[in-house]
């Protein structure tokens, strides 16, 4: 599909042109840029990126584009696509702002440089928290909250959710997302590797 | 929320606070943040604690167990942030343009670290304003039990809570209740007496042949007589329980519907609509059938039993504890199965809601499962679902089959006692056959009600889940309510919007530091890329949600100080999604007016160019809307939600993408219309047409959460800013393309069903 319309009438706008507003002047190759944008999916790795950790515990990127120009950024995001399924795979690196414009897509993290993944799991255990449920030790259920206390992949925690809401969702028949009153969620990964003393606690839930 | 917890002594002394530094905000954060990773593990000794120093300017202090970890001199740094990233936030401060994650903390923090955040972040900028929050904390400061929307801890303060709402619920119907005891008093009393009747009667007048067939009459005679009496009582006293069932649960319901009306919409969405309409159905028909079923003998039956032990006692000691030995047994198994039992009805109940909110959801959605071709994989999942429950409920049928006879036989167990014991009894001579007969009688009567009452606590306890889960409802404080000092106001058209910030999470702001002026009759075309906050100023507006910061005044008075009711009623709304109820097309136009003449409503419909089409359908004004009528198009029915907006002569207009799904003639009536409308009345209008807008006395440009510019039409034009832009790409475009919309292009989103996005070459 090309975009509908006419060839640009100026050259390439630079980097700083992919930004949106604020538009000093309509300039229609901006848009058709975006529009570009929108098919397309750019590939980031070892050749074309060079990522660093940051003194304050981030990572940067230098990033080289097709065609040649290499673009500095102080911070970058750094998203998994598929959290619950693939977590390992089409990691998005995208601009720290709030509009969180993508700059590329890191395929596989087992497909680039040890080192260059190390930085990027790094990223990925900032800014995703799902503690894993490895032992139930009590549930309790009083005035509509059930109470857990469990041992997660953390440690240690009690937490409580709603008896009436969706607190407990089934991602399949056997793995289940809990959501506490404060929206912290935490994951069975396998309720079948469940004791049956414990399932016994949960079968309410499940 | 509380921002400011109480330090341990010994932590607070590490700090080595200055003279004139004191403790702004302090809180706990719970994850190990430890050499710029992220590590596995709570922590639960780590205190994030910002100072302000009236010399200095205030410090930031990041510390774990009995080490500070970071230590900032807020003077010096550029920005300090709460970052809300996936399930948890991460305190951040920028120093020297660079920026450095402090610690980490679960979503359990991130709301009270995103107001310590901005506390801190004032401080570095140099302002004195400390942050406060009206959140309400969701757990009990003493026992750290979750609190249910309340203010009051259900554990701390309000034990025996359910008993006194069930009191409180009967007060009204006290009379009737005492009426009803009394005749079930009378009742117990006629069963207790029987036995005693007829022991006389075999001892006097049978066992030695020694009565005349006047006895035997008299006998027939008073039995008949109690028999009758006892119908009569007890259908009256049915009567008046069934009423009385149906009163109560009536009244519930009333309430509950009233209060899901005043909740605010924040609640609404965070239940869903199935289980909502559950407990306004189903959990007070279960409060009903109790009241029928179970409270109407609860009285009558202690009293019974009560009164058979006693007489049972007094006539043998021995034979009376033989006898009921096995009401023991009994409470013994049923106290040993409780917690089964609560646990099955709860289950059956929660995979019986899933059930619904599936169903619901499918038939909401069903244009899109058909046009998807999914009708067979829905109709699986919904069969899955539907199996999980007859599974349960099978499951719980059956553990009662099989439960109650296997009590009942137990029970059963104590008649053959007595009857042997009572037996030998009265070959010794001890007792006279009579006295066995009523012994026996007596034992029946304790043990028939027992059978009821080992159904005692499963109807109770549906009962108890059921009132509570109302209450759960019903005591929900709304956020948004009248107070005392509220006031009916006629509104003239003066909005002031200062200073506002809002987000429907707080750490999440949509709108921040909105201000703007709007003079009465003024008409203000609110502009931006979607998601940008200007439905949400709206919403802010039209007070569908409170303002966390700043004040919305209309004529200088805060919309929170003037009634819902006075203020709603002032506002015509025109929303992106026209819902109409099922009726009517004359009701729905008369719904905000329910008193309108047909004059009335004929000018709205004609003004909002809906009128032809109205008189053209088979019943004009009286076309049936709604679930299985009429089918109305997308314009139709916006042209209809028009009318009901305008039909009020409402001093507020909203329009929000009120024009969105009509072609552009009928677009352009309208608007000639509504120009005459608008006149005089203060317009708010969302359009990403712009063309719609081309009436406004200023445009509003709302981007990145900000007011980016106000002005004319030609002033922004002028201005060659972000509306200009706007405009610009919406003409080049309409010349080769039928995009009106850049943003479309842009966002990849489409909203509307008008608007191309494919090729069209």
């Amino acid at each position: 599909m090309r975009p509908p319309m006419g060839p640009p009438p100026g050259g390439p706008g630079g980097h700083g042109g992919r930004r949106r507003p604020p538009m000093e002047d309509f300039d229609e190759s901006k848009f058709l840029e975006q529009s570009k944008d929108l098919l397309e999916l750019r590939y980031i790795d070892d050749k074309n990126a060079v990522f660093k950790r940051t003194e304050g515990g981030f990572v940067s990127l230098d990033y080289t584009d097709k065609e040649g120009n290499v673009q500095h950024y102080d911070r970058v995001g750094v998203y998994r696509t598929f959290p619950m399924s693939n977590p390992d795979i089409f990691i998005s690196i995208r601009e720290p702002d709030e509009k969180a414009r993508e700059i590329g897509v890191v395929k596989d993290l087992k497909e680039i440089a040890k080192e260059t993944a190390d930085i990027l799991r790094e990223q990925l255990d900032l800014r995703y928290f799902v503690p894993q449920v490895e032992r139930i030790i009590d549930v309790k259920s009083e005035y509509g909250y059930a109470y857990f206390d469990v041992v997660t992949d953390f440690g240690n925690c009690r937490f409580a959710i709603h008896m009436s809401g969706g607190g407990v969702v089934h991602l399949t028949d056997t793995r289940i997302m809990i959501t506490d009153i404060d929206g912290n969620r935490f994951e069975i990964k396998d309720v079948s590797k469940l004791s049956s003393a414990e399932l016994k606690k949960i079968d309410l839930f499940l | 929320m509380k921002l400011k917890y109480r330090l341990p002594k010994d932590r607070q002394e590490m700090l080595g606070l200055r003279d004139n530094e004191e403790i702004k905000y302090c809180a706990p954060y719970d994850l190990a943040y430890e050499n710029n990773k992220a590590e596995k593990g709570y922590i639960d000794d780590g205190y994030i604690v910002v100072t302000a120093d009236t010399k200095n300017g205030g410090r930031l202090f990041v510390t774990k167990a009995d080490k500070i970890v970071h230590e900032y001199e807020l003077g010096k740094c550029d920005e300090v942030k709460c970052e809300s990233l996936i399930d948890n936030g991460i305190l951040t401060v920028k120093k020297d343009g660079k920026q450095y994650c402090l610690a980490r903390f679960s979503m359990k923090h991130v709301a009270r670290f995103a107001y310590i955040a901005k506390g801190a972040d004032l401080i570095a900028k140099g302002k004195d304003r400390e942050v406060v929050s009206t959140e309400r904390d969701i757990y009990c400061d003493k026992c750290g039990r979750a609190l249910p929307g309340t203010s009051k801890c259900p554990h701390c303060e309000g034990k025996g809570d359910t008993f006194n709402k069930f009191m409180q619920l009967c007060g009204p119907y006290k009379w009737r209740l005492l009426t009803i005891s009394l005749f079930m008093i009378f009742s117990s009393f006629c069963s207790l007496f029987t036995p005693e009747i007829q022991q006389r009667f075999i001892d006097d007048s049978l066992r030695d042949a020694s009565g005349t067939t006047a006895d035997v009459l008299r006998f027939v005679f008073t039995m008949l007589g109690i028999s009758v009496a006892l119908i009569v009582v007890n259908v009256a006293k049915n009567w008046w329980c069934v009423t009385l069932g149906a009163r109560i649960s009536m009244d519930l319901r009333r309430k509950l519907y009233e209060k899901v009306q005043i909740l605010s919409l924040s609640f609404m969405n965070k239940r869903k609509p199935g289980e909502l309409i559950n407990r306004i159905t189903r959990d007070t028909s279960h409060i009903r059938q109790f009241m029928e079923s179970v409270f109407g003998n609860i009285f009558s039956t202690v009293f019974t039993m009560v009164g058979a032990l006693i007489v049972m006692i007094s006539m043998d000691v021995m034979l009376t504890l033989a006898s009921i030995m096995f009401i023991v047994v009994v409470i013994i198994m049923n106290r040993l199965w409780w917690k089964k039992i609560r646990r099955m009805f709860r289950m059956q109940r929660f995979k019986d809601d899933k059930v619904h909110s599936r169903l619901q959801d499918v038939i909401s959605g069903m244009r899109v499962v058909k046009s998807f071709g999914k009708e067979r994989e829905e109709s699986q999942r919904f069969i899955a679902l539907t199996g999980e429950f007859a599974d349960v409920q099978k499951n719980n049928e059956t553990f009662f089959a099989i439960f109650y006879p296997l009590l009942m036989f137990v029970m059963g167990l104590g008649m053959y006692f007595a009857t042997y014991f009572g037996g030998t009894f009265v070959l010794d001579g001890i007792m006279t056959p009579g006295e066995l007969m009523q012994f026996i009688s007596y034992t029946g009567i304790l043990y028939g009600p027992l059978q009821w009452m080992t159904n005692l606590p499963r109807s109770i306890l549906q009962m108890v889940t059921s009132l509570e889960r109302v209450y759960d409802v019903l005591d929900e404080i709304p956020e948004i309510g009248d107070n005392q000092t509220c006031i009916e106001k006629e509104i003239e058209g003066n909005i002031e919007i200062d200073n506002v910030t809002f987000g429907y999470k707080p750490y999440e702001p949509v709108l921040e530091g909105i201000s703007l002026n709007v003079k009465k009759g003024e008409m203000i075309g609110l502009v931006g890329p979607s998601g940008a906050g200007k439905s949400t100023l709206i919403n802010l507006i039209m007070r569908l949600y409170d303002v966390d910061e700043g004040a919305i005044r209309i004529d200088g008075t805060d919309i929170r100080q003037i009634t819902q009711k006075s203020l709603h009623s002032q506002i015509g709304v025109v929303l992106q999604e026209t819902f109409l109820f099922a009726g009517t097309i004359l009701n729905n136009i008369k719904f905000a007016k329910s008193d309108a003449t047909f004059e009335e409503v004929i000018r709205a419909a004609k003004a909002a160019n809906a009128h032809d089409f109205i008189v053209k359908t088979p019943d004009g004004y009286n076309t049936y809307v709604g679930e299985h009528g009429h089918k109305l198009s997308g314009g139709e029915r916006q042209r209809i939600a028009i009318a009901r907006a305008i039909l009020n002569d409402p001093k507020l207009l909203i329009l929000d993408e009120a024009t969105s799904a009509l072609d552009t003639e009928s677009e352009y009536m309208i608007q000639q219309a509504l120009e005459r409308l608008t006149e005089g009345r203060t317009t708010f209008a969302i359009a990403h047409r712009l063309s719609t807008l081309r009436n406004a006395t200023r445009l509003v440009v709302i981007d990145a959460h900000k007011i980016a510019e106000v002005g004319t039409h030609n002033e922004l034009m002028e201005k060659k800013g972000i509306y200009y832009g706007l405009v610009t790409a919406q003409l080049k475009m309409q010349g080769s393309m039928p995009i009106e919309n850049p943003e479309d292009l842009l966002e990849k989103e489409s909203e509307g069903d008008t608007t191309g996005q494919g090729d069209k070459e």
